[in-house]
Order: structure tokens, then C-alpha cells, then sequence
């Protein structure tokens, strides 16, 4: 099961940020047993500033029958605190506790009195006359177990002199209830002022309930958003369980500052044995799920053992609640440490950098359920009973916060990821066409080239055969000349075809060599000039070449036909990006009246069409007498390409 | 001159060129072909020609074959072409296969005629094309083998004569430029066209006993 893989993998590719995001934890952590250990501390710092003050440790109590008025006349002297048994109080769940205290009547300050523990709730009387009810004293009883009391005696009401406080606590056998830190019970009480008992009595009770009804908040806030984020990623099932066991954490906590309920102390303590069992399952499953297994097994077994719980519970006798609550607490627990065991040997094996946070926190769970079981069983300080309550809740919540930013980075390692692969994939499409172009380029490349041989040849063997048959049969000269003249054209025309540049270089070697051997045939002396090749590092269009070819062709015919002359001179410069051609001869030049005509026989008007075609120019210049000067004139960037 | 080989098969030009080769050569005997295969027949027949004449494009092959059939049986004879096609990439081949040198079939019968004399008499003709083609495969073969093959080089000179003739010069203004006999000049050229054959023979051989056809 692939589901914690995502930020476990997170984890291991980014160590430096899983180091920083732990210390911060760490520091979180630090912090919050920080703030703990100081405000225990001072408030024993507290409880030692001298003030006028008496604890009462002995008292006289009797147990108070149902509808009865209490029978002082049967009071025994109990010691502080008094823990109730099954036996006593009895079945009435009430006793009534009588002290003996001096007062000073108006002088001193105002007196107050303070009760750490009354469970479940009292009533204070002061020589007979009510002056505090705590809550309600029949069936739904009011919780108060967890709650310092702080008592105001009105001064108008405490004698100079003997006083006597009468306090009557409602409560429930041990057996009644699931964890003997609810069982019935008196701690000892403090007479003093009021002011040096009230900021104990705030400490006490921002301690055991503000901080419970904080943390049942944060976890409830916590759970419901993870528990909607696994639900609605379930490849993150882990994290809905999460969720779930937070909730069933907040749920628990809430017996220490959820007073009044509608329903009766034994439905509530049913409940509450059977949140366990919902908090086992969530918790199982979390490890289990965390640790990338799921088994069928503990699907269905788990569901089960809370129907199975849920029956046991209903089925037996209140008076054996607690027994039975803590043979189920001690299944739930080996359940809990068995997950938690097969978890660590799990990522032990996998990741071991899972190891230093997980296995603490599962450490100081396990220690925390521990002391919370001999605390069922045994009477044990209040204060550490608090502790070891809120202690798993403060786990989770930094297990939580590390699941949500385990579930962070995920997503953001998941959402570079998949901006990473949206680049890929353009990235691929892109050679993808540009390949795909270039292999339609390279098969239009072979066609054309394929089909150029083809015409090349079907050229030679038919209309070139014919062609050289007519040079070479006919009678009259000026057909084979025709002829001749017709087939360089052919070859030139599909030599054009094949499309390929032309170094410049090349292209002025091959006119030069063409040029000089003609005129030299011809008794023409040439004079070539020509740019070195260093000078001419570009390429020629197919096209262009070609043209310029019979351009050239054409003058140097007409030096050689018409002209008469004796000697010519073929100049090619480059200069600002054009190609510039000069054939001046020192022949007779063009008659008057064929000037400004360009008549055929010179080739004139092709030749400047030509150069039309290329964008250039080819001018004529000539006077009778003067010879003949045709200037060629290209723009080499439309058909140049740079080699 | 004693025996000439005459390939082409439009009968016209056939008959042009044979009038022609006997007009320069009257005392020759003329052994006319239309096919490459009666050629090669001809070849293996055992006359020692002097002289050939050799189109490429025929119907059933290329008047290459008959420069190679020529060059491995009759070292002596000299294999001419000429052809319709004045583009490098027909007559390379023949020129490396030992051709010496090509005419170019069009051109008036006076030029053919001189051009027929020139080559008879070891003034193998070179256009720039060619001439920068075989520098080009000149340098490709400067590259260093792993095979142990006979290193055929280009001189100096021979050198200079390609670059030039590349550039366009002719080969008499290359003789006059290097203050050279046009004889030497020519020399140079025939030493050029034997490298190569020799090279390209020599490559041959190589790829051949690369791809395992040599069985010794």
C-alpha cells in the first residue's frame, strides 16, 4: 500500500528542510514542557508564600442516607484525603465532612476556603448555613472531580471564635466508575484569605481546565481538517485516521472540564470506556496506514471489537464498571503497543530518519498510558494524573502538525513535480514536432532530390540525345549553335533543380574558367578580376547561381559575337552586400539604333529580367566606338547565407 | 594509335564520333559498341586497345564499368569519356575508376577534335568541380586510418595545380604562374588522375576486405 510513500519519500530527498522543519518541532516541544514545568513550579512557589492559612487534614464523616437529614451523632474522624470504597460512603454516594475552625469574625480578611479535589461535587455549609453548591447533588450529578473548588466565607457569617464547616460531597464508588481519579473522594481543604488562595485557584484551574478545553479545541480543529483530508485523499487514509483518533482524543479529554451533562454518570463512563476503544481503532490504523500496511483483518476486527466493547458495557453491572474498563484498558494498550511496535520495526527497516520523532513521541505515549493505568488502579498525585492525561493530547498535536507538513511538502514536491513533468511533456512535444518537421523536411528533401535525378536523367537520355543529334547532324550552323546553346541551358537548368547552395568562391572559379577558356577560344584576350576567397565567405542560392551563370554566359556571347572586340575585362567585387559583375569589352559597342531596343540577338532584355528576377540590376551601357559595359549588380543578402 | 574502343549508343553521334576519332586518327582500327556488356566483351576479348572512348549513361549500365575492366586488363589503354553530363557527380567516379579525363559531347567538332588530341598526347583536361572534388577526397584520405593502406599523397605542386585550377585558372595561365612547361603543367594533371585512381583503387580494396569479399 503505497499511501505514507509520498512524504516519507519528501523526507528523504530533502534532509535539510526535514532537520529545520524538526527542530522547529523540537523547539515547539521544548516550549510547551517549558511553560509546563514553570507554572507547576510556581505554583508551588505559590502555595509556600506564608499567609494566615490552615489546612485541614481531619474531619469528622458520616455517610448520609438518601432524603435524610445527616446524623452527626454517627461520625467517625477520617484522614485527608478520604478516598471512598465500595463500602463507604455506601450506597447513598453522599458523606458529609465536619470541621472545626477559630475565626475572627469581621476583623481578619475575607476568608475563603479551598477544596482541590471534591469528587463529584459538594456543598459547603458554615455553621449551618449554605454557602456554596458546587453543582447538581442527584443524578446527572455534576463532574467536578478535576476541579479546584474556591469557596467565599462572608465574613458577616464566620463567629469570633469557634466556627464549624460542614462540607457534603456527592460521589461514586470506585467500582461505579472507570478510573479511580473519579472515584468519590475529599482532599484536603485550606482555610485562609481569599486573596492568598485565588491565584492558586486561577493556576489550578487554567491548568486542569482551560489548557484540557484549549487542547480539546486545537484537536478538534486539527482532527476534522485531517480527518477531511485523508477523507477526501485516500491514498492518505492515514491521516483520516489521524483525524479520527484526535477527535476521539478531544472527546476524552473533555470528561476533565465538561461539568454538567444531561445523562447519568454511568452512561457517561460507559462512554468514555467505550471512546477508547474508538480511539484504539483510529490509533491502530494510523500506525498501520502510516506505515504503508493495510490489513483486511484489522478492517473488520477493529469495528468489531468496538460493537463487542460497546455490548460488554451495556451488559454488565455498574458496580463493575471500573474492573471490566480496566481489562478492556489493558487489551486497548497491548493493541496500541503492538501497532506501535510493528510501526517502528516497519520504518526502522525503511527509513530510519522516521525513527527520532516517532519513537519518542510513541515512547512518552506508552509512558503516559502507563502511569494513567496505575493511576486507575492506585491513588496517585493529582498533578501527575493531569499531566499524563494532557500528555498523549500534546503528542498529537505535534504529530499532527508533522503530518500536515509531511502532507505539505508532499503536495508541494507533487505540484513541482507535476510543473516539472507539464515542462517535460512541452519540452518532448516540441522535439516531438520539431523531429516530426525535420523528418517531413528530410523525405521532401529525398523526394525532391529523388525526382530531380529522375528529370535530370529523363533529360539527358531523351531531349539531351535529341538535342545532341541536332548539334551534330545538323547542316546548318547556326541550328547546332541553337542546339548547343539549348543544351547548356538544359544542364543548367538541372543543375537550378537540385537547389543546393553554391559557395561564392566555387561559383567565380567555375565562371572564371568557363569565361577565360571561351574568350581565349574565341581570340578574346580576358582580364578576370576577382575577390581572394577570404573575401567571399558566403553561399549562393541554387538560383541565383544559375542565373547569374547565363547572365554571364550571355554577355561574354555577345563580347565574343558582336562585339568585334579584342579585349574584355570581367571584374566581380563585393561591396556593401552586393555582388557586382563588370564585362566591359573594347569592341564597337551597340549600334545607334539597336540601343535602347535591346534586341534579342543580344540577349539584352533576357538578361535584365534576370536580374530582375534576382533583385538586382543589370545595367548597359555602350556608345559606338566605345566598347560595351554591362553592370550587374545583385543584393547578396537575399541570396546569400553565411557559411 | 593502333586499336580504339568507341562506346555510345545513339548510332548518330556514334557514327559523328567515329568519323571524328578516325579523322584524328586515321590509321586506327575503330571497334564500335552500343552496349556496355559488348563492351566489357570486347575488353576481355584480348585486343590491346590504346584508346577509348566511353559514354556513361547507356541502357545497361555505365561506361564506368569499362574504365574499371580497362584499367585492371589494359593498364596502357587510356580510357576517355565522353558524355552529356559535365556534373562531378557522373564523372567522378569514371575518374577514379582511371579515366583520363572526359569531353564533353555538344561541343563543336573542332574543340572535340583538339581536346581528343590533347588527352591522346597526356594533356588530360580539369575543370574547377573537378578539381575541387578531388581535393576534397584528398583530404578526406589525409585522415588517419586504422588500416595500414599505402599513403597516396598529393604533392606540393600537384597541390598548387588543383587550387588553382579550382579558382578557375587554366592550365596554361598556371603554367605561366608557376613558370612552368604547359608539358610539366600536364604532367601534373595525369599524376593527379593516377593518384586518385590509385587511392580510390586502393580504398576500394580496403572496404572490400573490410566487408570480408577478399578470400585469400
Amino acid at each position: 500500500m503505497p499511501c505514507p510513500a509520498a512524504p516519507i519519500d519528501v523526507a528523504t530527498h530533502r534532509p535539510a528542510a526535514r532537520r529545520a522543519g524538526s527542530r522547529w518541532l523540537a523547539w515547539l516541544l521544548c516550549a510547551w514542557v517549558c511553560s509546563w514545568a514553570f507554572g507547576l513550579g510556581s505554583a508551588h512557589a505559590q502555595t509556600s508564600v506564608p499567609a494566615p492559612q490552615l489546612t485541614l487534614s481531619r474531619a469528622m464523616a458520616v455517610a448520609v442516607p438518601p432524603n435524610a437529614e445527616i446524623d452527626w451523632s454517627k461520625a467517625r474522624p477520617v484522614a485527608l484525603p478520604n478516598e471512598w470504597t465500595a463500602q463507604w460512603p455506601g450506597a447513598s454516594r453522599m458523606a458529609a465532612y465536619r470541621f472545626g475552625f477559630n475565626g475572627h469574625g469581621d476583623d481578619g480578611p475575607l476568608m475563603g476556603l479551598y477544596i482541590e479535589r471534591a469528587c463529584s461535587t459538594l456543598i459547603v455549609r458554615l455553621n449551618g448555613a449554605l454557602v456554596y453548591q458546587g453543582g447538581q447533588m442527584v443524578e446527572p450529578v455534576t463532574r467536578q472531580c478535576q476541579q479546584p473548588q474556591l469557596v467565599t466565607l462572608p465574613a458577616a457569617m464566620v463567629r469570633n471564635g469557634p466556627n464549624v464547616l460542614e462540607l457534603i460531597v456527592r460521589g461514586h464508588a470506585p467500582g461505579e466508575v472507570a478510573s479511580s481519579l473519579r472515584a468519590g473522594g475529599l482532599s484536603p481543604v485550606r482555610l485562609a484569605a481569599f486573596d492568598a488562595l485565588a491565584p492558586e485557584f486561577k493556576r489550578r484551574i487554567a491548568l486542569s481546565i482551560r489548557l484540557p478545553e484549549v487542547i480539546s479545541g486545537t484537536l478538534v480543529l486539527m482532527g476534522g481538517f485531517m480527518f477531511l483530508l485523508g477523507w477526501f485523499h485516500r491514498k492518505q487514509s492515514y491521516l483520516a485516521y489521524f483525524g479520527a483518533l484526535m477527535i476521539g482524543w478531544a472527546l476524552l479529554l473533555s470528561r476533565l472540564w465538561l461539568s454538567d451533562l444531561p445523562w447519568s454518570n454511568l452512561k457517561t463512563e460507559i462512554m468514555l470506556v467505550w471512546l477508547l476503544g474508538f480511539i484504539t481503532l483510529a490509533g491502530v490504523q494510523f500506525l498501520m496506514r502510516y506505515a504503508g500496511r493495510r490489513l483486511r483483518a484489522l478492517d473488520i476486527g477493529l469495528p468489531l471489537q468496538c460493537a463487542v466493547m460497546a455490548l460488554s458495557l451495556l451488559a454488565i453491572d455498574g458496580s463493575h464498571l471500573q474492573t471490566l474498563a480496566a481489562l478492556w484498558f489493558v487489551v486497548l494498550s497491548l493493541e496500541m503497543a503492538a501497532a506501535a511496535v510493528f510501526y517502528l520495526s516497519q520504518i526502522r527497516r525503511k527509513q530510519r530518519t522516521q525513527l527520532w520523532l516517532m519513537g519518542p513521541l510513541l515512547a512518552v505515549v506508552g509512558v503516559a498510558l502507563l502511569t494513567e493505568l496505575l493511576a486507575r488502579q492506585t491513588q496517585l498525585d493529582v498533578r501527575v494524573g493531569q499531566v499524563v492525561q494532557l500528555v498523549p493530547a500534546l503528542v498529537l498535536v505535534i504529530l499532527g502538525l508533522r503530518l500536515v507538513q509531511q502532507y505539505g511538502r508532499a503536495l508541494q514536491s507533487a505540484e513541482a513535480g507535476r510543473a516539472e513533468l507539464e515542462i517535460r511533456i512541452r519540452d518532448a512535444t516540441t522535439q516531438i514536432e520539431r523531429n516530426f518537421a525535420q523528418l517531413a523536411e528530410l523525405k521532401v528533401e529525398q523526394v525532391t532530390d529523388r525526382e530531380r535525378k529522375r528529370i535530370a536523367g529523363d533529360l539527358h537520355d531523351d531531349l539531351g540525345a535529341k538535342l545532341l543529334t541536332i548539334v551534330h547532324t545538323s547542316e546548318s550552323e547556326r541550328i547546332s549553335t541553337l542546339a548547343r546553346e539549348a543544351l547548356e541551358e538544359m544542364r543548367l537548368s538541372v543543375r537550378g533543380l537540385t537547389g543546393k547552395p553554391v559557395r561564392l568562391a566555387d561559383a567565380l572559379g567555375d565562371w572564371r574558367a568557363e569565361v577565360v577558356s571561351r574568350l581565349a577560344q574565341a581570340g578574346v584576350e580576358a582580364d578576370w578580376t576577382a575577390p581572394s576567397d577570404e573575401d567571399v565567405p558566403k553561399t549562393l542560392s541554387a538560383r541565383a547561381f544559375v542565373q547569374t551563370t547565363r547572365i554571364l554566359r550571355e554577355a561574354v556571347s555577345n563580347v565574343i559575337k558582336h562585339s568585334g572586340a579584342t579585349h574584355c575585362t570581367i571584374r566581380c567585387t563585393i561591396a556593401e552586400g552586393d555582388f557586382q559583375l563588370k564585362v566591359q569589352d573594347n569592341g564597337k559597342g551597340i549600334p545607334a539604333e539597336l540601343d535602347g531596343r535591346l534586341d534579342k540577338g543580344h540577349g539584352m532584355a533576357s538578361m535584365k529580367g534576370r536580374a530582375k528576377q534576382l533583385q538586382g540590376q543589370c545595367l548597359v551601357e555602350s556608345g559606338p566606338g566605345y566598347g560595351t559595359v554591362i553592370r550587374l549588380t545583385l543584393p547578396l543578402d537575399r541570396h546569400v547565407t553565411t557559411t | 594509335m593502333n586499336n580504339i574502343l568507341l562506346l555510345e549508343d545513339l548510332p548518330e553521334i556514334r557514327a559523328w564520333l567515329k568519323s571524328l576519332v578516325a579523322q584524328v586518327f586515321p590509321t586506327a582500327t575503330i571497334t564500335e559498341c552500343s552496349r556496355v556488356q559488348d563492351a566489357l566483351v570486347q575488353v576481355a576479348s584480348g585486343v590491346k586497345f590504346d584508346l577509348a572512348l566511353l559514354d556513361l549513361g547507356l541502357p545497361d549500365g555505365s561506361g564506368t564499368d569499362v574504365v574499371a575492366a580497362l584499367r585492371d586488363t589494359q593498364p596502357d589503354a587510356q580510357s576517355v569519356i565522353v558524355t552529356i553530363h559535365d556534373d562531378d557527380e557522373h564523372l567522378f567516379p569514371a575518374l577514379q575508376a582511371g579515366a583520363y579525363g572526359y569531353i564533353l559531347k555538344e561541343q563543336s567538332r573542332e574543340l572535340i577534335t583538339e581536346q581528343l588530341t590533347r588527352i591522346s598526347s597526356g594533356e588530360p583536361p580539369l575543370s574547377p568541380s573537378i578539381a575541387r572534388k578531388v581535393i576534397k577526397y584528398f583530404a578526406s584520405q589525409g585522415q588517419p586510418t586504422a588500416n595500414a593502406m599505402p599513403a597516396v599523397s598529393l604533392t606540393e605542386r600537384e597541390s598548387e595545380v588543383l587550387l588553382r585550377v579550382a579558382k578557375g585558372y587554366t592550365l596554361p595561365e598556371i603554367g605561366v604562374q608557376l613558370g612552368l612547361s604547359r608539358h610539366t603543367i600536364a604532367d601534373y594533371v595525369k599524376q593527379i588522375y593516377r593518384k586518385l585512381n590509385v587511392s580510390s583503387r586502393a580504398e576500394a580494396a580496403l572496404e572490400a576486405q573490410r566487408l570480408g569479399l577478399f578470400r585469400r
